[in-house]
């Protein structure tokens, strides 16, 4: 019984043996033949996800009860009154009076003092948008729609952008692209890199005077060039002011933005 | 939450917990809320920067000085001057801040406002400032105080201080040109030394004409000038004084010299001499007026051209086979071959800056001038003519000058020679204003 049992064994065990050396080689063969492995990424949707959708301009929107309408904010408020001091306090004292010749100098000349520019409220910049926005004034305002999720921070989404930024980074990148002089003609311009920190108002306008990060302050205050490319830097910023194609909705998305200038690419176009 | 604890140990658990989900949470909270969008601007536009420079306020030459300058700066290619027609304030004090509004409404990025006083010495005093006008501060405010005879130079240093300002490097706005002034007909050309401002006014005729002149080079102080001459019909390399008008010829070889350009410290010349028709590379001391040979090789060198620095020369050579442009240190060892692209290349000219070196490259269909790194890397062509030759830098290494010859029309007609300028971007190239035709010009370094 036992004995038999074993035999028993012995010879299924054989038999498996024996398909296995008859069954393997097609297996080889049928993972030879086998399509390339398709990768596949296995994505955890969350419940939850706060990608707003693109608010596209629909049909008639829904009468404009209280659209999230860009807030139109007073100026920054006039920096303090004038005083009469030769320079402002982060600038170097003006150069000396030069002479060409050598003539004595005229003892403080009149020059030399120079009272602090009284800063006046930007005038009202022309906008053809603004003109027709009077003109038509039926015009709908592109409403946001009802089930559009506006997000209200920014998160990470795949590669290095951010999910929820993608337009606007783009919307800026195209206006700064005809605002940015770049400053071409210096040595080795490709390590000129500045960056600046933008503060926006709702309306598009800059909230604050755009500033310098701190490596960038340090390069210009030592480097002329870094300072030219700093000066163009902030110019393009503010001759690019209003930054109208932004969309309001998202105001925490571009409140803040650090704008990195690099000259690289321009080189020897 | 932390109740009244008698389990002590697992309260303290809790609050941890607690604590670190807090953590956790703000720190999702504040962290994308603080962090500012980041965006990488590398596409721009190359545009002259718009100014405003109204004439400047006082009876003597105001005009004139502020329309030296807006010419002085137009012509770099980087401002544009706003048409005067166009401005809202009406500069009156110079000591008083501009309506920066008003400026800005112009599209005006900045303003020169300046005055002139005629002082009771007789003296012209000019006066200047250069104000930001989105920043809304003053970006320089200079004076300057000559004859009044003087002003073009006054205004050309105007120009100089607000190129600086702007663009972080050295104008060159108060800078002369020696060059070759071509008159008469073709057969009977005559050439003569002349030197004029870098934008053409005060021409001046340093010689009548009588003999051929060549390869005129300042020193760098700009009162000396080395040049190849055909004296005698001995084409030798002289010197000439521009204070005293003395020339005097530079050694006494029996063999002919050419190609002659100052060192860095002006204390010598280099300069090539032909001998039994092979040219190599020498080196004479002025002072001593000691020579040294610096190439030995059957190919013709010339051309000769240091480093700002003094270490190095640049020069042509045909040592390779074809003409080439070759580096050497200063005392003629390691003499390396640095142009390797297309066609034949000749004249290399150092940037007083040291990070480019100017050449002529000829091909077969024409000459045109070119930039490369003293290491014959990123060559870029910056002009493309029948005969585009002989470049010659400002003294802030941004703007090349060059002769630009005209093929002659059918019957021998037209033609003729001019000088033009290039920024070292390849744009905004321009011919230079000359009395009649002119050749192989020289910038001078800045005035002292």
């Amino acid at each position: 019984m036992f004995k038999r049992s074993i035999i028993a064994s012995a010879v299924m065990h054989v038999g498996i043996i024996v398909a296995a050396t008859v069954a393997w080689p097609h297996a080889i063969d049928l993972s030879e033949d086998s399509p390339p492995v398709v990768p596949v990424d296995l994505v955890t949707v969350a419940d939850v996800t706060n990608i707003a959708p693109t608010v596209e301009e629909q049909k008639p929107a829904p009468p404009p009860e209280q659209p999230p309408q860009p807030q139109v904010e007073a100026p920054p408020p006039p920096p303090p009154q004038a005083e009469v001091a030769p320079i402002e306090p982060d600038q170097k004292p003006p150069p000396p009076p030069k002479q060409v010749e050598e003539t004595p100098k005229p003892p403080a000349n009149p020059v030399v003092p120079r009272p602090k520019p009284q800063k006046e409220a930007p005038p009202p910049k022309f906008d053809v948008n603004d003109v027709l926005a009077l003109l038509d004034k039926n015009r709908p305002k592109p409403a946001p729609q009802a089930n559009a999720k506006v997000a209200e921070t920014t998160q990470k989404g795949f590669g290095d952008q951010t999910a929820l930024t993608i337009d606007v980074r783009d919307a800026l990148l195209a206006q700064m692209r005809e605002c940015w002089n770049v400053p071409v003609g210096a040595p080795n311009p490709e390590q000129l890199i500045v960056q600046v920190r933008v503060f926006l108002a709702p309306d598009g306008s800059l909230a604050q005077p755009p500033l310098l990060e701190p490596a960038s302050r340090a390069a210009a205050a030592s480097n002329p060039y870094m300072r030219t490319a700093a000066e163009a830097a902030l110019r393009a910023i503010n001759v690019c002011e209003p930054y109208k194609q932004l969309p309001p909705e998202r105001y925490a998305a571009w409140r803040e933005i650090v704008m990195t200038f690099d000259p690289s690419k321009m080189i020897g176009r | 939450m932390m109740g009244a604890g008698t389990n002590w140990p697992g309260t303290s658990l809790k609050a941890l917990l607690l604590f670190v989900a807090s953590l956790t949470l703000s720190a999702a909270q504040w962290t994308p809320a603080s962090a500012a969008l980041q965006i990488r601007v590398d596409q721009g536009v190359t545009e002259p920067i718009p100014i405003a420079i109204p004439d400047f306020i006082g009876a003597a030459q105001g005009r004139e000085i502020a329309g030296v300058v807006r010419a002085d700066l137009e012509r770099s290619g980087l401002f544009r001057a706003l048409n005067p027609a166009s401005f809202i304030e009406k500069v009156s004090d110079i000591n008083v801040p501009p309506r920066f509004g008003d400026w800005r409404t112009i599209q005006a990025q900045g303003l020169v406002t300046g005055q002139t006083v005629a002082q009771p010495d007789g003296r012209l005093r000019v006066e200047f400032r250069l104000w930001d006008i989105f920043g809304e501060t003053q970006m320089v405010g200079l004076q300057y105080s000559t004859t009044p005879e003087n002003w073009r130079r006054i205004a050309h240093l105007v120009s100089d201080a607000i190129y600086e300002r702007i663009t972080g490097e050295k104008g060159y706005f108060d800078t002369r040109i020696v060059f070759i002034a071509e008159s008469g007909p073709k057969l009977m050309r005559r050439k003569r030394l002349a030197v004029m401002d870098q934008d053409g006014a005060n021409p001046v005729f340093l010689t009548q004409g009588d003999y051929l002149v060549l390869t005129p080079r300042f020193n760098p102080s700009a009162q000396m000038i080395a040049y190849m001459s055909y004296i005698q019909n001995r084409p030798r390399v002289y010197l000439f004084d521009l204070e005293t008008g003395r020339q005097e010829v530079l050694g006494n070889f029996p063999n002919m010299t050419f190609s002659p350009r100052f060192s860095p410290d002006g204390k010598s010349v280099v300069m090539a001499l032909e001998s039994n028709g092979n040219s190599d590379i020498y080196l004479m001391d002025l002072a001593t007026r000691s020579t040294k040979r610096l190439t030995n090789d059957p190919g013709i060198d010339t051309a000769p051209s240091f480093s700002p620095d003094g270490k190095q020369i640049t020069f042509e050579s045909s040592r390779g086979g074809s003409q080439q442009v070759y580096v050497m240190n200063a005392d003629g060892t390691n003499v390396h071959r640095i142009s390797f692209g297309a066609g034949k290349n000749g004249t290399p000219v150092w940037s007083p800056r040291g990070d480019l070196i100017a050449f002529t490259k000829i091909t077969e269909s024409e000459f045109g001038i070119g930039v490369m790194r003293p290491d014959g890397s990123s060559e870029r062509l910056l002009t493309h003519g029948w005969q585009d030759e002989g470049p010659t830098w400002a003294p802030n290494g941004r703007v090349i000058m060059y002769t630009r010859t005209l093929p002659a029309g059918a019957g021998g007609v037209g033609g003729g020679s001019q000088i033009w300028s290039i920024d070292i971007t390849g744009r905004n190239e321009r011919r230079v204003l000359s009395p009649g035709d002119a050749s192989d010009p020289a910038w001078s370094p800045l005035i002292q």
